[in-house]
C-alpha cells in the first residue's frame, strides 16, 4: 500500500521536500514507516526521540497501524504563541 | 459555551476584539492575554517571527482543547486568535479570552489553554534575523 507523508517545519529542510510517498506492505506501522524514512532521511534520525507523528488530524504512536490512503504528518515539537 | 477560533495571517486588533466581547450580568470575569513576539531571540536582536500552521490539524487539537475546557470549567465564552506568517517584533502573534462566572476559573482556562495549546497545535515558528523597527 501507498502511504503519503507531509513533512513540517524545519524537518522540510532536514529532508529537502516537503513530501514524500512509501511503498508498505499491509499492516505495516508507524514504526516501520520511520525505519524507511530514516534510511531515506538521514538526518531524521537525530530527531527520532522528538518526532510528533500525526495521521490526519489526529496524533498516533509508532505501534499505529496505518491503512491504504492513510496521510502520516511529522514534525517536531510545536511552538505556537 | 460561545467560542470563536481565527488562525489568520492579519494583524490582532484588540480593540476590536474587546468591543466585540459578549458578556452578561451573570459572568463577572473577562479574562485576556495578549502574545507579542520580543525583538530578541536566544540574546540575539530579530525583526520578526515566522509562523507556519497545519491548519486542519491545527483547528482540529484547538477545538479537542475548546471541548475539554468546557467540560473543566464552567466558561460563557473562549476567543482565541493566532497569527500565521511573519509577525514583526512589538506585533501581537497571539491572543486568547476566556468569559466566566469568576476570575478563578478565568484565569486557571486562560493559562492552562494557552500551554496546552504550546503542546499540542502545530504551529511553529522560525525567527527571522535582523534589528526590530521601533513602534510608537
Amino acid at each position: 500500500m501507498q502511504i503519503r507523508v507531509q513533512f513540517w517545519s524545519y524537518f522540510k529542510e532536514l529532508t529537502g521536500c516537503a513530501q514524500a510517498t512509501e511503498e508498505l506492505v499491509e499492516k505495516a506501522t508507524i514504526a516501520d514507516l520511520l525505519q524507511r524514512l530514516h534510511a531515506r532521511f538521514p538526518k531524521l534520525v537525530s530527531m527520532q526521540n522528538s518526532t510528533l507523528i500525526a495521521v490526519g488530524v489526529e496524533y498516533q504512536g509508532r505501534d499505529y497501524v496505518l491503512k491504504a490512503g492513510d496521510e502520516v504528518s511529522l514534525f517536531p515539537p510545536v511552538q505556537g504563541g | 459555551m460561545h467560542r470563536s477560533l481565527t488562525i489568520s495571517a492579519a494583524p490582532i486588533d484588540e480593540a476590536d476584539l474587546v468591543a466585540a466581547r459578549a458578556s452578561s450580568t451573570t459572568m463577572g470575569a473577562a479574562v485576556y492575554f495578549s502574545g507579542i513576539v520580543r525583538g530578541s531571540e536566544d540574546a540575539q536582536p530579530i525583526s520578526a517571527l515566522e509562523y507556519e500552521c497545519f491548519r486542519p490539524m491545527a483547528e482540529h487539537q484547538f477545538h479537542r482543547l475548546f471541548d475539554e475546557l468546557e467540560c473543566r470549567w464552567p466558561i460563557a465564552s473562549v476567543r482565541l486568535v493566532h497569527r500565521i506568517g511573519v509577525v514583526k517584533a512589538g506585533e501581537a502573534s497571539l491572543w486568547v479570552e476566556i468569559v466566566a462566572p469568576h476570575r478563578g476559573e478565568a484565569f486557571a482556562a486562560c493559562q492552562w489553554l494557552i500551554d496546552e495549546m504550546k503542546r499540542v497545535v502545530p504551529i511553529w515558528k522560525k525567527t527571522l534575523p535582523g534589528q526590530p523597527v521601533p513602534r510608537h
